[in-house]
């Protein structure tokens, strides 16, 4: 490495990842939730013998 | 110098560049050569050179190496005519910033990364952008961020974001600011206008921010924790977003509707495009400097005789025309750049050497300098005399147009301002030129009263004694 990156640069990164984590366990915790519900309502339609 | 390391390519330990008889030469240093090793056995060279996104070389004898530190020597492609950053049009900065992402995304998906993301390592080859720094590369420490994630920024998204949101003259702040404009400046100057783009919010404000607040000190633990490829691919691919927003229209300058907005009837511009072919056509021209090119009617004439014809203007929006017409069209051989000519690009960086003056890239084989001089001497009070002494030095064989003060477009300058150029005459401007060149044929446009000259550069001894 012969450019200085600089720390706050750095630092964004470390941010960014953080960032970028946290949509990707946001993105996925709402897919698990939707299929979770998806699943009930089926679950639910073949209860009531509904079509 | 033979053997001596470039004026241009000295801050990287890993290796330079250098010329031997004439030949353009790469030297790879031992301290990089594991780094080159691997990038050369990854495939990526020969991927991006392949598509010439890199420019090609090929490996030469150790022998031709210019100091003993060397592992390896390579001979690049030459580019033909080297030009910088602050002398491109919006749309030119723009690939040559996206193609530098282009090339990170691939370089992170072999497991590598690009070290430095320096506007000045893109060059022109007519209408395509090329990455000439073939050391750039190396392999990425797992967890590591991208150490050139500023530096990319400051050259290329900043200047791209104050010519597209504030003012296309801002392009001009590369000039003054070698390594990039400043994150915080550009903040600054961009104002509330970061506010309404997500990538400039986070790229230039938020980054401009963390620059501030990490100023003399080291990142603590939190800032040093690792960062995966998938960041940095989404990093990446963030940057282009922020990038592809960014659009300029070419309109509303000075010079932008040129050339609709003349006097020359359709007879007079063909009969110009003839003259110019045929005047450099048996000269051995090779080389061709079109001189206020504007949108480069007249570049496109030379080049059929030429191999080459680097079209200056001014305007910024003249440029970018003529430059979305050699990408359009897939043109080779026609280099549209901004440069101002009464204060063309001096020698700029360390010790006036980094960066070339424009008349340091020169000769070229031939000039053109059409409708031109008459802006020099009445709108700039040049006396015709010295434009002739410095066009003698920029190129052997020039093709001038002589404009005289009953064309409209002289009287239309004239009409604001006292007339002050008594010389400003046909004798008057024959005798000035005759002093730094020989009048080699005068020719007629048709359908107008200008002239179109041939003219000779005398030799240095000569000069004094015309």
């Amino acid at each position: 490495m012969y450019i200085d990156p600089t720390s706050g640069s750095l630092a964004l990164q470390v941010l960014a990842a953080a960032a970028l984590s946290a949509v990707a366990m946001f993105s996925r915790a709402r897919e698990a939730s939707k299929s979770f519900f998806r699943s009930l309502v089926s679950r639910g339609r073949r209860w009531t013998g509904s079509r | 110098m033979d053997g001596q390391p470039l004026d241009s390519s000295f801050r990287d330990p890993s290796g330079f560049v250098f010329t031997r008889e004439g030949v353009l030469y790469r030297q790879v240093n031992r301290v990089f050569q594991d780094e080159f090793e691997a990038v050369t056995a990854s495939g990526l060279y020969d991927e991006l050179a392949g598509q010439r996104l890199l420019v090609p070389h090929r490996p030469v004898s150790l022998d031709l190496a210019a100091s003993g530190e060397a592992a390896a020597v390579l001979e690049p492609e030459r580019i033909p005519f080297i030009s910088y950053p602050y002398e491109w049009s919006f749309g030119q900065l723009r690939d040559a910033a996206l193609l530098t992402l282009e090339l990170q995304e691939r370089a992170l998906v072999r497991g590598l990364t690009l070290r430095d993301a320096s506007a000045y390592n893109v060059q022109f080859d007519g209408g395509q952008p090329v990455f000439i720094d073939t050391l750039s590369f190396e392999r990425r420490k797992e967890g590591a961020p991208w150490m050139a994630y500023r530096q990319f920024c400051e050259h290329f998204l900043v200047p791209l974001a104050l010519m597209s949101r504030v003012d296309i003259r801002l392009g001009s702040l590369l000039r003054t600011h070698l390594d990039g404009v400043p994150l915080e400046l550009g903040a600054r100057l961009l104002g509330g206008r970061s506010w309404r783009s997500l990538g400039l919010l986070f790229h230039v404000r938020l980054h401009a921010a963390a620059q501030r607040r990490y100023r003399d000190r080291a990142p603590g633990a939190a800032a040093l924790r690792p960062v995966g490829a998938e960041t940095l691919l989404g990093l990446v691919r963030g940057l282009r977003g922020a990038v592809d927003g960014l659009r300029w229209s070419p309109a509303g300058t000075e010079w932008s509707e040129y050339t609709t907005d003349n006097n020359y009837t359709a007879a007079a511009a063909s009969s110009k495009r003839e003259l110019v072919s045929g005047l450099l056509r048996g000269r051995g021209v090779r080389t061709v400097w079109d001189l206020g090119a504007n949108t480069g009617e007249y570049s496109r004439a030379a080049r059929a005789v030429a191999e080459r014809v680097v079209a200056f203007d001014l305007d910024p929006a003249a440029v970018e025309r003529n430059y979305r017409r050699v990408r359009a069209e897939g043109e080779s051989g026609v280099l549209p750049l901004l440069m101002d000519l009464t204060n063309p690009s001096p020698a700029l960086g360390w010790a006036h050497r980094e960066r070339l003056s424009l008349e340091q890239r020169g000769p070229a084989d031939a000039l053109l300098a059409l409708a031109l001089v008459h802006h020099l001497a009445i709108g700039n009070n040049l006396p015709l005399g010295r434009i002739a002494e410095w066009f003698a030095r920029l190129g052997r064989t020039l093709v001038i147009e002589f404009v005289p003060k009953a064309d409209s477009q002289v009287q239309r300058m004239l009409r604001s301002r006292p007339d002050i150029f008594p010389c400003y005459t046909r004798e008057g401007f024959e005798a000035a030129f005759r002093a730094s060149f020989e009048i080699d044929a005068v020719h007629p446009v048709a359908g107008s009263e200008r002239l179109i000259y041939l003219m000779t550069a005398r030799d240095g001894d000569e000069i004094g004694a015309a």
